[in-house]
C-alpha cells in the first residue's frame, strides 16, 4: 500500500516566554493508506501538536510533511484548507460543533466550503450518515440538546461528509463515558476495516490504543516506540 | 447558493441569540440614516415649496430691484440701497416688448385689525398692474382697479385667510373695513388662496393689496422697492432686461440696481439651497460615520466571542476568506437593517410633517440612503472580519 503521509524530520518550537520550547524533536513517521494507528503519549509529549501537523493545522518549525507524496510547504493557505476539506475529517476530544447549527447543518458544514463540485448531494449523504450512526430523529435538534455520545457520532458523521482518506481523531473518547467511548472506538474501527479509511487516534489511554494495529509512542516531543 | 444560504443563515441566527446588541448596534446607523433622509427630505420640500411659489406668480416677469445681482444672491442688495420713482417706472413703460409695469412698495410685518381681532400680514402697494404680475384672481368682490389709485380710495384686497382670521367667514368681510397702523381701509375684494403656508414670511397668503396712491400715508416719498415688470413673450424677455438696464443705467450706477427675470431668481434660491442642505446633510453624515463606529466595535466583540467557531471552521476547510465573507456580511446587514429602518422612519416623520410642510422623500435619497448604509457596513466590518480571517486555525480551535 503507498504512503499516505510522510512526516520527515520534523521539529516544532515555541518561544515560552525567553525559553525555547521544543514540543517535537526530529519526528519521522510514514503512514500507509489504511492503517488504523494510535498516536500514544502524556498529556505535554507533543502528541496533539504532532496531529496539529498532520492535520495541516499547524506547520512545523523545520522538516517537511507529505501528504500522498505532495510537499506541503509549498502549498498556499487556500490550498491547504482545501486540503484540510477534502483529505481530512477532524473528530475532537471536545466534539467542536457549532451549537447554533442543527445536527443536520453541523454535518454538513464541510460541505460548503467545497471548492469543487461534489458528484453527490451531500444532504443526502448526511441523512445517510444520520441514520447509520443511529441519529435519526435528531436531525434539526441542537448539539447542546443530545449526549456526548450522540455529540461524538454527529462529529464523525461531519467528518465523513467529504469521503476523506484521512479520519484524524484527537481524544476521541476523552470526554465520554466507557461506554459510548467504545461505541465511538467501534465506530472508528469499523471506517477503517469495512471502507478502508487511514484513521490515526491521539490518545494518552493505553486501552485505547490497544485497539489499534499500530502505536507510535511519543515522549518528550520525541517517538520512543 | 448553498454557501450564501449558510452565511446569511448564520448571520441571522447570531441576530437572533443577541437581539438587544444587534437592535442597539443598527440603531447608531438608523439615527444617521435618519437625520440624513430627513433633512434631505426637508430640504427638497423647502425648495419645491419656493419654486411653487414662484409659479403661482405670473410668468415671463422681470424684477428690476435695489443692489448688483452680486448682493441679491446674499439677499444684502434687498435692504437699503436706492429705491425707484416714477420716473424709473416711466422709463420702464416706455421699453418695447414690456407689457405690464407695477412699481411695488412692500410693507411688512403689518398689523392688521378689525372686529376685534388682530393679524399679522404684509402691505403690498402697487397699481391694477400687479394684478396680472402676481398673478391675482378673484373669489369676492373685485380686485384693484385703475380708479383706486386715481381717487387715492383706501381700499384693500385681502386672502381668504385674513378675511377668516379677522371676520370668521369670507362674505362677511366685503365692504368691513380694516385698521393697519390708524389707518382705515375698506374691504373691496378677496383673491384666490395662493396656497402655502407654515413659513410665516414668504406666505403669499400673508398679502393685502391697496394702491400706491393709497399707501402714501407709509409711503411718504412716494418711491417703490422694486419695479415688477412683464415680457409680452419669453423670447422677448432678455432682450426687455437689457433694455430696461439700458435705460437706468443713464440715472444709475451699475452697482445700485439689477434687472433680474425669475429663472435667475430661482437659480440663485436653489443655489443657496443647495449649499444649505448639503452642509445639514454633511453634518448629519457624522452621525452615520459615529454609527459605522459602533458596528465595528461590536463586529471585534462578535469575533473574539466567535474564536472558536472561526477555528472549526477553518479546521473543516474554510479559507480565510470564507471567514471574512461571513463576518463582511453580517456587518453588512447590521448596516442595511439600520439603513433600513432609518429610512421607514424616515418615511413615517416625513408622512406625519406632510400637513405642516411639504417634505418629501426622492428616490436618490433613498439609494443614496442604503448605499451609504452598505458601504459602512463593508468599511466598518473590514477590519474586523480581517482580524477573523487571519487568525491561524490551529490559534483559533486551541480558543478557550
Amino acid at each position: 500500500m503507498s504512503d499516505i503521509i510522510k512526516v520527515d524530520k520534523v521539529w516544532k518550537e515555541y518561544m515560552m516566554g525567553d525559553v525555547l520550547f521544543q514540543a517535537l524533536k526530529d519526528i519521522n513517521i510514514l503512514v500507509k493508506e489504511g492503517e488504523l494507528s494510535a498516536i500514544v503519549g502524556p498529556s505535554g509529549s507533543g502528541k496533539s501538536t504532532l496531529m496539529h501537523i498532520i492535520g495541516l493545522l499547524d506547520k512545523p518549525t523545520r522538516g517537511k510533511v507529505f501528504i500522498q507524496g505532495k510537499d506541503i510547504s509549498t502549498f498556499t493557505d487556500n490550498k491547504i484548507s482545501t486540503l484540510r476539506n477534502e483529505f481530512v475529517g477532524f473528530v475532537f476530544q471536545q466534539f467542536n460543533l457549532i451549537n447554533k447549527l442543527t445536527i443536520l447543518e453541523n454535518i454538513m458544514l464541510p460541505s460548503i466550503y467545497a471548492r469543487r463540485k461534489l458528484n453527490y448531494d451531500p444532504k443526502e449523504k448526511a441523512l445517510y450518515l444520520i441514520k447509520r450512526f443511529g441519529l435519526v430523529g435528531k436531525e434539526n435538534s441542537y448539539p447542546n440538546k443530545i449526549s456526548g455520545g450522540q455529540q461524538q457520532r454527529v462529529a464523525i458523521a461531519r467528518a465523513l461528509i467529504m469521503n476523506p482518506k484521512l479520519i484524524l481523531a484527537d481524544e476521541p473518547t476523552g470526554n465520554l463515558d466507557s461506554k459510548s467511548g467504545n461505541e465511538i472506538l467501534k465506530l472508528l474501527k469499523e471506517l477503517n476495516h469495512k471502507e478502508k479509511m487511514t484513521v490515526i487516534i491521539v490518545t494518552h489511554d493505553q486501552l485505547v490504543a490497544k485497539e489499534t494495529k499500530r502505536i507510535i509512542q511519543i515522549r518528550d516531543g520525541e517517538v520512543v516506540a | 447558493m448553498r454557501y450564501l444560504s449558510f452565511i446569511f443563515k448564520s448571520a441571522f441566527l447570531d441576530f437572533s441569540r443577541n437581539k438587544g446588541r444587534t437592535i442597539l448596534t443598527s440603531l447608531g446607523i438608523l439615527i444617521g440614516v435618519l437625520s440624513v433622509v430627513l433633512l434631505m427630505a426637508l430640504g427638497l420640500g423647502l425648495k419645491k415649496y419656493i419654486s411653487n411659489q414662484f409659479d403661482s406668480l405670473g410668468a415671463n416677469l422681470i424684477y428690476v430691484m435695489p443692489g448688483n445681482e452680486k448682493a441679491m444672491t446674499s439677499g444684502a442688495g434687498m435692504m437699503g440701497g436706492i429705491k425707484f420713482d416714477d420716473k424709473d417706472v416711466l422709463r420702464v413703460k416706455r421699453i418695447e416688448g414690456c407689457e405690464v409695469v407695477a412699481p411695488v412698495f412692500a410693507k411688512p410685518g403689518i398689523e392688521m385689525e378689525a372686529n376685534g381681532n388682530s393679524e399679522t400680514g404684509e402691505l403690498i402697494a402697487s397699481t391694477d398692474e400687479i394684478n396680472i404680475v402676481m398673478n391675482l384672481q378673484l373669489e369676492e368682490g373685485r380686485l384693484l382697479e385703475h380708479r383706486d389709485n386715481d381717487k387715492r380710495a383706501k381700499t384693500i384686497v385681502i386672502s381668504p385667510k385674513i378675511a377668516e382670521k379677522l371676520f370668521d367667514n369670507q362674505r362677511n368681510a366685503l365692504g368691513k373695513t380694516i385698521t393697519i397702523e390708524g389707518q382705515n381701509f375698506k374691504v373691496i375684494g378677496i383673491y384666490k388662496s395662493k396656497g402655502g403656508g407654515g413659513l410665516g414670511g414668504s406666505d403669499m397668503d400673508s398679502h393685502v393689496f391697496v394702491s400706491n396712491a393709497a399707501a402714501y400715508v407709509f409711503n411718504t416719498e412716494k418711491k417703490y422697492f422694486a419695479i415688477y415688470a412683464k415680457a409680452e413673450s419669453k423670447d422677448l424677455i432678455d432682450r426687455v432686461k437689457k433694455d430696461i438696464k439700458t435705460s437706468l443705467l443713464k440715472r444709475y450706477d451699475e452697482k445700485q440696481f439689477s434687472v433680474v427675470d425669475q429663472a435667475e431668481i430661482m437659480g440663485t434660491i436653489n443655489q443657496i439651497f443647495n449649499v444649505l442642505n448639503t452642509v445639514l446633510v454633511a453634518i448629519a453624515a457624522i452621525s452615520l460615520v459615529v454609527g459605522g463606529i459602533g458596528i465595528m466595535n461590536i463586529m471585534y466583540v462578535t469575533v473574539s466571542e466567535r474564536i472558536r467557531e472561526i477555528g472549526i471552521r477553518r479546521a473543516l476547510g474554510a479559507q480565510s476568506k470564507d471567514i471574512l465573507y461571513q463576518f463582511l456580511i453580517e456587518s453588512v446587514l447590521l448596516s442595511i437593517f439600520g439603513g433600513i429602518f432609518g429610512l421607514g422612519l424616515a418615511y413615517g416623520i416625513v408622512y406625519l410633517l406632510q400637513s405642516l410642510f411639504p417634505a418629501y422623500i426622492d428616490l436618490i435619497s433613498i439609494i443614496l440612503s442604503l448605499g451609504v448604509s452598505s458601504v459602512i457596513g463593508i468599511v466598518f466590518g473590514v477590519f474586523p472580519a480581517k482580524k477573523a480571517a487571519d487568525l491561524s486555525p490551529i490559534d483559533a480551535i486551541r480558543y478557550e
